[in-house]
């Protein structure tokens, strides 16, 4: 386990917004679902479309190309389209308001 | 009795007792004519067929007649608050996508792309375009055709229509109807005289509170005559008979398509007759699940007043200062009792100052024995400030309890005791030699007026 920080403040993302950031090679997507940070793998499971500007409705995220819902807390999809979840990383507060995450 | 009474009334004898029309005149606020309204046309009183809750071909003939020519609620408009936001509405084997496409404009279409058939949505959710998973066929939200890839091999396509066929909205008390036929009667007229009966109530100013929804093994009519009278409350309710005047309740119809039952509240059942004020104050407050308040510590009975004046004035109060608005000109009857209208044929809303409860019984997909039933509490809060967000469904799994759904509170029990009918109800039927169900005359006679409203459809 390596927390790695986003350099991203919590208070730069705003309610239901996402942002992509790249670490340790890897395309996670931060969320702020109703002020809770979530980061996922930044790829869909269905058809490894990218999830940017996804909309958040609830702590759901849906794939701007043909809308599977994703529970942020589990990565756990709903409907029919894709059984696969998405992988999800811890977030937490860092002393200085920056996002940092788990990354393993 | 009400000289409102013009008709012969179905069923002419009453329980004894305070008839709820004898409570509304100990108001002391101006009664809205509404709740005097006490009508209830004579339907005949013979047996009724198990058949149509148990036979497949029943449920044929109402996949063809019924459900593709009424009005049906699909979904809140809070739902789908922003434009391209859309909600999948399923009905035996039909799906609809039911689109916001302007601030007050909303679409349905038939979900199924014009290519080669595949669901063009899988899910609720936001959509710029709807991009179908297979082909890539495209529309835009208000239907119109955007291309498919390999244009070059879809020329003969070019001079066809290629929107996508849609269906009759509209909308009432921040719900969405649809309506699959395309000469039936406005949605209004449909309606009527519920918008007026819910004139004291602006559905469509509250929001969501909670959404539950549960599938239960029985048909879906089965499911919503659960809710239909109060004359189970005896054997199924026990518990809330000294605040229930369950066979004191009065149940109307109007027109086709809408009934309402009230049951007085407030007030011991007629079948307790040793039942104090005290007693009666504390066990609505402890058990009803749908007053101001859930405990009576510290409520003390003042001298020379009735539970239900009691009652009704907390009610008053609380209610009052929860959404910062006067109750003055509430009736006691709208803070308490329970008034429950149900529209043809399976929406079920109630008035009243406490939330809003709204039941739906769907049909399960295609299969007749099992019903999906909803519940949703519709709540007001304070004016000026920001509307909540409406809570998201919880589908509670098949061996779950109502009462395992926390935002519902003191009605999970009562479910509970609901659905231990429910379920059972349907396998009796089954095996009846009877093969007939026989109705009280008054107090089950919305379910006489559903199954002819039913036949209404079914043999037009
Ligand atoms: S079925 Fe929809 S694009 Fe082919
Ligand atoms: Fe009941």
């Amino acid at each position: 386990m390596a927390t790695t920080d986003t350099l991203i403040l919590a208070t730069d993302i705003t309610n239901s917004q996402t942002v992509a950031v790249t670490l340790d090679g890897k395309n996670i997507l931060i969320c702020n679902a109703n002020g809770d940070f979530y980061a996922v793998a930044n790829l869909c499971t269905h058809q490894r479309a990218v999830l940017t500007g996804g909309r958040i409705r609830n702590c759901f995220l849906a794939c701007p190309l043909h809308g599977v819902r994703f529970d942020l807390r589990t990565g756990k999809p709903l409907g029919e389209l894709t059984r696969v979840p998405l992988k999800t990383y811890d977030v937490s507060l860092a002393d200085n308001g920056n996002l940092q995450i788990e990354l393993d | 009795m009400s000289e409102l009474i013009k008709v012969k009334q179905q069923g002419e004898a009453r329980c004894e007792g305070l008839s709820y029309q004898d409570l509304l005149d100990d108001e002391t606020i101006e009664v809205p004519a509404y709740l005097r309204q006490n009508t209830n046309p004579y339907m005949g009183d013979e047996d009724i067929g198990v058949g149509r809750w148990i036979d497949r071909d029943f449920h044929e003939l109402e996949k063809k007649k019924l459900w593709p020519k009424v009005w049906q609620m699909t979904c809140r408009e809070e739902d789908i608050p922003e434009v391209g936001d859309h909600h999948i509405y399923e009905i035996v084997d039909q799906s609809i996508i039911v689109t916001r496409t302007g601030e007050n404009e909303f679409k349905a279409f038939i979900n199924s792309c014009l290519h080669r058939g595949r669901i063009l949505r899988d899910c609720d959710g936001h959509a710029e375009e709807f991009v179908c998973p297979f082909h890539g066929a495209t529309w835009d939200i208000n239907g119109e055709f955007k291309g498919i890839p390999c244009k070059w091999d879809f020329s003969h396509l070019d001079q066809k229509d290629m929107s996508l066929p849609q269906v009759k909205v509209g909308t009432w008390g921040g719900f969405i109807f649809i309506n699959f036929d395309e000469n039936c009667v406005s949605l209004e007229d449909y309606l009527s005289p519920l918008p007026e009966h819910f004139a004291r109530f602006p559905l469509h100013d509250y929001y969501k509170g909670a959404h539950v929804e549960r599938v239960v093994q029985c048909n879906w009519k089965v499911g919503a005559e659960a809710f239909m009278e109060s004359f189970h409350t005896l054997e199924t309710h026990s518990e809330i008979l000294t605040f229930t005047g369950d066979a004191n309740s009065q149940y109307d119809t109007f027109g086709d398509h809408v009934s309402r039952s009230v049951t007085p509240m407030g007030v011991p059942s007629p079948h307790m007759p040793e039942v104090t004020e005290a007693e009666t104050m504390r066990d609505i407050l402890e058990l009803s699940g749908r007053m101001a308040t859930d405990s009576a510590e510290g409520h003390e009975m003042p001298e020379g007043l009735t539970a239900r004046t009691y009652v009704a004035e907390t009610n008053r109060e609380m209610f009052g200062e929860i959404i910062g608005e006067s109750l003055d000109q509430a009736t006691k009857s709208e803070l308490e009792d329970a008034i429950l209208y149900m529209l043809f044929p399976n929406t079920q809303v109630w008035t009243g100052y406490h939330g809003n409860i709204v039941y739906r019984f769907l049909p399960n997909g295609d299969d007749h024995n099992s019903c999906i039933f909803e519940t949703m509490i519709l709540m007001r809060y304070p004016k000026g400030t920001k509307r909540p967000e409406p809570a998201m469904k919880n589908t509670l799994r098949p061996d779950q309890a109502f009462s395992e759904a926390p935002e519902i509170g003191g009605l999970g029990p009562v479910f509970d005791q609901d659905d231990s009918n429910m379920a059972a109800v349907q396998k009796g039927m089954i095996a009846s030699r009877k093969g007939a169900v026989s109705l009280a005359s008054y107090q089950e006679s919305r379910i006489r007026h559903l199954h002819q409203s039913i036949d209404k459809y079914l043999n037009a």
